[in-house]
């Protein structure tokens, strides 16, 4: 049974990530052909790159660099496709779905288990828009730390893994409390990469605003001292014609 | 077309913001994304329920020539929603993957031949190459909104997806809305498609469900709360 909170049996341990050729010269002249004949609307809606971390949800201690490219469906909802640098080279390691809070308090208790607050990491810094001067960002900031995430993650690669194994892991946002807090190493490296200063940005943000969480299941971790992993079940499929 | 269905609740997007997002678009690196250059349309089913259909945009880029990552969506037009990620690996890194992961990966082969996975608006002719290849390829597919069954938002859990391995499988309904939309025939194209095999070993008999059906389930573990 592949879970999310297993390691997985040995995988090629020292290989490059992900293992592969390099793309032929003769395979990229194609794509380049075929690229310009089609639109790739969806893709071209990313307008937001946020860097934060995320810690995944069965296990608070392991903790990761996120980037998060945005596209925004309307004022209450982004979609976001999340890497885990902002190289070109970067690995697809999940989705993350941000909702504002009048969204939020009306999902389902049970639903909302599997969501997080942003308020903390917007308040300490731990979020940045790179590149763009806090100031501008601003209104948006006093959106998010008033916003919601639920955030799977389908490439463990921080534990090493070379290619997407196993299920999704449910991530959680880091919190003012242990285990939630980011380890300052990771926050170190983070910030001296991005020219960022989270001090700074944290102090240029002390009036922003969270939201009241009480009575949600958000942050589910915090009040109840459970995480959540997911297992991959064999069952019945139900069928309409043979299979496979 | 599934996105046309399902409106996701929410107030418009403000003047203010939309202005900040031309700026932080124009401001901002987008590295990961600019290098997605592929669109590949086709259909995938639940992992625990083959009734259950889904039309499936993709949207990808190449990590190398035997991995592929790409974004799910449930249409090509503005507003589409992103419902999924799939990953795609050439038939070597397959084989070398622990059994355990296996049936977790399904085979392109099926759906290759059969012309209904093709690449929107490139000429048959050029798509023909990228084709062959695909063929011998697996896939790993997760949705995170079921479009299908009327979800306004991202609801639930992860669902395991899974590609169609016969005929007789798809709906014929949801065939021949992609067909008239595009402009497409997928038996003519299964028949200038006949020529192409699948994997070089055959499709491993641990893909595709190992042939049984796949559901997540969630569960709760304990989480310590002293530092």
């Amino acid at each position: 049974m592949a879970s999310s909170d297993e390691i997985p049996a040995a995988d090629a341990a020292g290989r490059p990530t992900p293992p592969g050729n390099p793309m032929s010269v003769g395979r990229t002249v194609i794509d380049k052909g075929a690229e310009m004949m089609q639109s790739l609307k969806p893709v071209r809606q990313f307008k937001q790159h946020l860097c934060s971390f995320a810690l995944y949800g069965h296990d608070l201690s392991r903790q990761i660099e996120t980037h998060h490219y945005c596209a925004r469906i309307n004022q209450d909802f982004l979609q976001c496709a999340v890497y885990n640098s902002d190289e070109s080279r970067a690995q697809l390691i999940g989705v993350e779905y941000i909702i504002s809070d009048d969204l939020f308090k009306k999902l389902p208790l049970d639903e909302q288990k599997l969501w997080h607050s942003h308020a903390y990491e917007v308040k300490s810094g731990l979020l940045a828009s790179p590149h763009v001067p806090d100031m501008l960002e601003r209104r948006e900031l006093d959106n998010l730390a008033k916003s919601y995430g639920k955030f799977w993650c389908t490439w463990q690669v921080d534990r090493g893994d070379s290619l997407p194994l196993g299920a999704p892991a449910l991530m959680m946002s880091p919190q003012g409390v242990n285990p939630g807090m980011v380890r300052p190493d990771l926050l170190k490296k983070r910030d001296d990469k991005c020219g960022i200063s989270s001090e700074q940005l944290e102090a240029s943000r002390v009036e922003i605003e969270g939201v009241n969480t009480a009575g949600t299941n958000a942050d589910y971790w915090m009040k109840h001292g459970k995480g959540f992993a997911l297992d991959v079940v064999e069952t019945m499929m139900k069928l309409r014609t043979p299979f496979p | 077309m599934a996105s046309a269905q399902v409106d996701v609740p929410g107030n418009p997007t403000s003047t203010g913001t939309a202005l900040l997002e031309t700026a932080t678009a124009a401001i901002q690196g987008f590295h990961p994304i600019n290098k997605i250059h592929q669109h590949l349309c086709a259909f995938h089913f639940y992992g625990d329920d083959m009734t259950r259909q889904v039309e499936a945009h993709h949207f990808c880029s190449h990590q190398n020539e035997e991995m592929r990552q790409c974004l799910i969506y449930d249409g090509e037009e503005l507003g589409a929603k992103l419902i999924g990620v799939e990953y795609l690996i050439s038939e070597a890194l397959f084989l070398a993957l622990p059994d355990e992961e296996k049936p977790l990966w399904h085979s392109h082969e099926y759906e290759v031949k059969s012309g209904l996975l093709f690449m929107p608006r490139v000429p048959a002719a050029v798509q023909r190459k990228e084709m062959e290849q695909v063929s011998k390829t697996y896939g790993k597919t997760y949705h995170f909104w079921q479009v299908d069954r009327g979800d306004h938002l991202p609801l639930g859990l992860p669902q395991l997806m899974m590609a169609f391995t016969q005929d007789g499988q798809l709906r014929q309904d949801l065939a021949t809305d992609v067909e008239k939309r595009y402009g497409v025939s997928f038996e003519e194209e299964r028949e200038m498609r006949k020529h192409m095999t699948g994997p070089d070993q055959g499709i491993h008999p641990l893909a595709n469900g190992a042939g049984k059906g796949q559901r997540l389930e969630l569960r709760e573990v304990d989480i310590s709360l002293v530092a």
